[in-house]
């Protein structure tokens, strides 16, 4: 029991380490590979939202990870222009590249 | 003090006529002229070419390695996008000033000013905004010089391009206010869409 107690901690204590340990490399090839730069930047206005408003609507919310997987995989209905138009997904089934690239916009 | 050069051109070759004289002098003129021309105008060319952009390590290991692999390196079609053919205007007058521009930056390199991957970092922000400033100014005439309004066909524009165009042309946007970061990376700060300038 004490044992995968501490087994448990030492996961959560892991969790922020993973989540700092992203490629950015490979998040920003993937952001271009699908399209990503057309309506959107790191910290500039474009039609879309800049990466750091994302990270900052996000912040310390738990379920945003959850949220943006949702928003960049089901190619949900969003607003440009008052013009209803389908969101893009990102150009990968690999969760872990799709974990890699939210992880990255969220500590912009 | 051309008068006395001449009267002493003249002294010297007494057995000369003033006209063969004066012939000989133009022709000297006229060859040292087109020689210098032709050094001038090898010399700007010259510093036009990839391999003199990246002779120096600023331009090597930060901007030129970011631009390695993107879409104005390697293509389908293999046509590239060299440094100058973005950021030299390829007008005579517009390219001499750029030119004499480019020349006092030296002192920034000799100075080494981003002689670091730190300190390029820590002027990324500023360089960008030059760069962005006069494409603005010039309603991006680097990105026209090849890609022209005028032969792209919407119908092979996805529907998503076709809408932001448009709403470009109607809100007076030039290229560069969306299709920044594309060759580099993107500086940390305000992109052009929030830069004020005035067009030229």
């Amino acid at each position: 029991m004490k044992q995968l107690a501490m087994l448990l901690a030492g996961a959560l204590l892991s969790a922020p380490m993973v989540a700092a340990a992203q490629d950015a490399g490979a998040a920003e090839a993937l952001l271009k590979k699908s399209g990503c730069m057309k309506c959107h930047s790191v910290s500039a206005k474009k039609d879309g939202p800049s990466f750091k408003e994302t990270a900052a609507k996000y912040k310390g919310k738990p379920d945003a990870e959850a949220a943006l997987v949702k928003h960049l995989t089901t190619n949900p209905k969003i607003k440009v222009d008052g013009k209803e138009e389908l969101h893009e997904s990102l150009k990968t089934k690999n969760e872990a590249e799709i974990r890699n690239v939210i992880q990255y916009i969220l500590t912009r | 003090m051309i008068m006395r050069w001449w009267g002493n051109l003249k002294q010297r070759c007494a057995t000369c006529s003033r006209v063969t004289l004066g012939a000989g002098v133009l022709l000297l003129t006229l060859v040292l002229g087109a020689v210098m021309l032709t050094a001038g105008a090898a010399g700007l060319a010259w510093t036009n070419t990839e391999k003199f952009c990246i002779s120096c390590h600023e331009m090597k290991d930060n901007v030129y390695a970011e631009f390695k692999g993107t879409i104005h390196d390697v293509n389908r079609s293999g046509v590239r996008a060299i440094c100058s053919n973005c950021h030299v205007p390829h007008e005579p007058i517009p390219l001499i000033k750029r030119k004499m521009r480019a020349t006092l930056e030296l002192v920034g390199h000799m100075r080494g000013v981003i002689d670091t991957k730190e300190k390029f970092e820590a002027h990324r922000y500023e360089l960008a905004k030059r760069v962005w400033t006069r494409m603005k100014e010039t309603d991006s005439l680097e990105c026209r010089n090849c890609h022209h309004e005028d032969a792209m066909d919407s119908d092979k524009q996805s529907e998503k391009a076709k809408a932001r165009h448009a709403k470009a042309k109607t809100e007076g946007k030039t290229c560069i206010d969306c299709h920044f970061g594309i060759a580099h990376k993107e500086p940390d700060g305000p992109g052009p869409q929030e830069l004020k300038v005035v067009k030229q």
